[in-house]
């Protein structure tokens, strides 16, 4: 009965909470049959945008839809999107088991149905107690178990690793994907990159509420383009030799990190060595940076536009 | 409708405050019962209330204790409001029904059906032990037509008074500061009100009650006046539908974050 998914669209989404500007201006997609990671720090807007999507947070302008439609409009939102946003939403004294009826009744599902996504997500041996008693991890579960009661085609997981053991990540991995593989349209948020990476197929980045990048994972990875570090004491004669259009292509960017020292980028180090021997500019290091994503991923929130007072 | 109704009905029975609550009816109904048959007599000096049992008034008032434990009714339906808010299980149920105002009518008619079985399941109480403690003695019989008013009376005001607490709760949607204000309406400001302007009384959510439960008590309410058993039930229904609408056009409104 698997259901296969739509697409989320947010179009020049804003939500001001007072002098807080959450989220401003933010406009991407997320499509049927990928997961899409949506990353940035914590505080950077990820819960609040999620939330818009899912009617509890009314955008101070703009829309996020849902195949084309608002979540209020939706007919039987439940059994089109599966949401699990915070591990905390369950009432302490009511059973895994009872908390997941409540939903599938609301649905008009029968009641076997609470015990078969119990049963998806682990947590079958647990389903007679409380919510209240259960780790941090086992509540990440059965939010999910949550999400996945309507069997939707949409899924969106607000920091679904948060909790969960490197087993139990890789087990959310297996699932996201297979669900992804099914046609369903996955969206995780997180504020770790190397916790999603090897789930994604693209990537949302924001920071401060804004967008910083959308795309595969595959072109985030090619942008971060090679880094150099060159020390030398003739640091002016080099840029020049560098951004002189005779040598060749011009380096993306030239920034001095030092009063000895450049951080180049766009350029291999032997581009930069030999177009410094031509210049016969004298070098004391030329090495070139580890670029992993992480850090890029981490330059990128940090340098990324300029948001709001958050 | 009937998934949500079904869903809201599931929300109070995976829980214990139904129960304890429920609990708390009968017993204070018993109590009640219990001070009526062995302490009256003692308050006005008698030895016994072998004389008393003789008057119909009295032994009307034994079964009208079926009425006693309205307060806790309200409170169920401002816990169980509130309680949504509290652990946020809000943000499930508006996922599943986004419409707030539907899901503040589902609840309501959820607690109508609810109180009006704990108001069943009080006179069963009341007329139970009433039974209990006046066999063998001889009494004054009990009108099956009185105990019937009593039945409706319990009944109906219990229904609406729990609908009544799920729209305090989704207007004061702090679960503390919602029961705590309504006790203080209830047991103090409301008595207040009245003593100053008299005519009101029947008019506030207490007086209506009152009304709406006025064969249980034979003796009346201190001598004021009351509405007549439909118009309470209406004014009471009346302060429920305004407090719901008035929590759709504001606290159910705002972000859930």
């Amino acid at each position: 009965m698997s259901t296969i998914g739509q697409a989320l669209t947010v179009e020049h989404l804003s939500k001001r909470f007072g002098k807080v500007h959450a989220v401003q201006d933010l406009s991407f997609s997320v499509e049927p049959g990928r997961v899409t990671g949506f990353l940035g720090p914590n505080g950077s807007g990820k819960t609040t945008t999620l939330r818009c999507m899912l009617g509890l947070v009314r955008p101070t302008s703009g829309a996020a839809r849902i195949g084309g439609h608002v979540y209020r409009d939706l007919d039987h939102p439940g059994m089109i999107v599966g949401a699990a946003l915070e591990a905390s939403g369950f009432h302490p004294g009511r059973t895994a088991r009872g908390h997941l009826r409540v939903i599938s009744d609301a649905l008009g599902l029968p009641k076997s149905r609470a015990d078969e996504v119990l049963e998806l997500v682990g947590l079958a041996d647990s389903a007679g107690r409380k919510a209240g008693g259960f780790s941090l991890g086992m509540r990440q579960r059965l939010s999910l178990a949550a999400a996945l009661v309507g069997d939707p085609g949409i899924l969106i997981l607000d920091e679904p690793a948060n909790g969960l053991d490197p087993e139990g990540i890789a087990w959310l991995r297996g699932l996201l994907r297979g669900l992804a593989r099914e046609g369903k349209t996955v969206l995780v948020s997180s504020h770790v990159l190397s916790e999603v990476q090897q789930t994604v197929d693209d990537v949302v980045i924001i920071s401060r509420g804004s967008l910083v990048q959308s795309g595969t994972l595959a072109d985030l990875a090619g942008n971060g383009a090679i880094r150099v570090r060159v020390r030398t004491p003739r640091r002016e004669s080099l840029v020049a030799a560098l951004q002189a259009s005779s040598g060749g292509n011009p380096p993306t960017s030239v920034d001095p990190t030092g009063p000895d020292e450049l951080l180049v980028t766009g350029l291999t180090p032997s581009d930069i060595g030999r177009r410094a021997f031509l210049a016969g500019v004298e070098l004391h290091e030329l090495a070139q940076q580890t670029n992993d994503l992480e850090s890029l991923f981490l330059e990128l929130t940090a340098t990324g536009t300029p948001g709001g007072t958050a | 409708m009937i998934p949500l109704l079904r869903s809201e009905l599931r929300k109070v029975t995976t829980t214990k405050v139904l129960f304890f609550l429920t609990l708390a009816v009968a017993f204070f109904t018993a109590l009640n019962v219990f001070l009526l048959v062995y302490l009256t007599p003692r308050a006005m000096g008698v030895e016994n209330n072998d004389e008393l049992l003789m008057n119909p008034d009295y032994v009307t008032n034994i079964i009208g204790a079926a009425g006693s434990s309205s307060i806790f009714v309200l409170i169920l339906g401002i816990v169980a409001m509130t309680g949504e808010f509290r652990h946020m299980t809000i943000t499930s149920t508006l996922l599943v029904t986004p419409r707030r105002s539907r899901v503040l009518i589902t609840k309501g008619i959820i607690f109508l059906i609810i109180g009006a079985v704990i108001g069943l399941i009080a006179f069963a109480t009341a007329i139970a032990l009433a039974t209990l403690t006046l066999s063998g003695k001889a009494h004054a019989p009990i009108d099956t037509d009185i105990a019937l008013q009593i039945l409706g009376g319990v009944v109906l005001g219990f229904a609406i008074y729990a609908f009544v607490g799920v729209a305090v709760g989704a207007l004061i949607r702090n679960q503390v500061a919602a029961v705590v204000g309504a006790l203080i309406w209830v047991l103090i400001l409301e008595a207040l009100l009245t003593v100053f302007v008299d005519w009101i009384g029947k008019w506030l959510p207490g007086g209506a009650l009152d009304a709406v439960l006025q064969a249980t008590n034979v003796s009346g309410r201190g001598g004021s006046e009351v509405l007549s058993i439909g118009a309470g039930a209406a004014v009471l229904i009346t302060y429920a539908v305004i407090l719901g609408a008035l929590a759709s056009a504001t606290t159910m409104r705002r972000d859930i974050t």
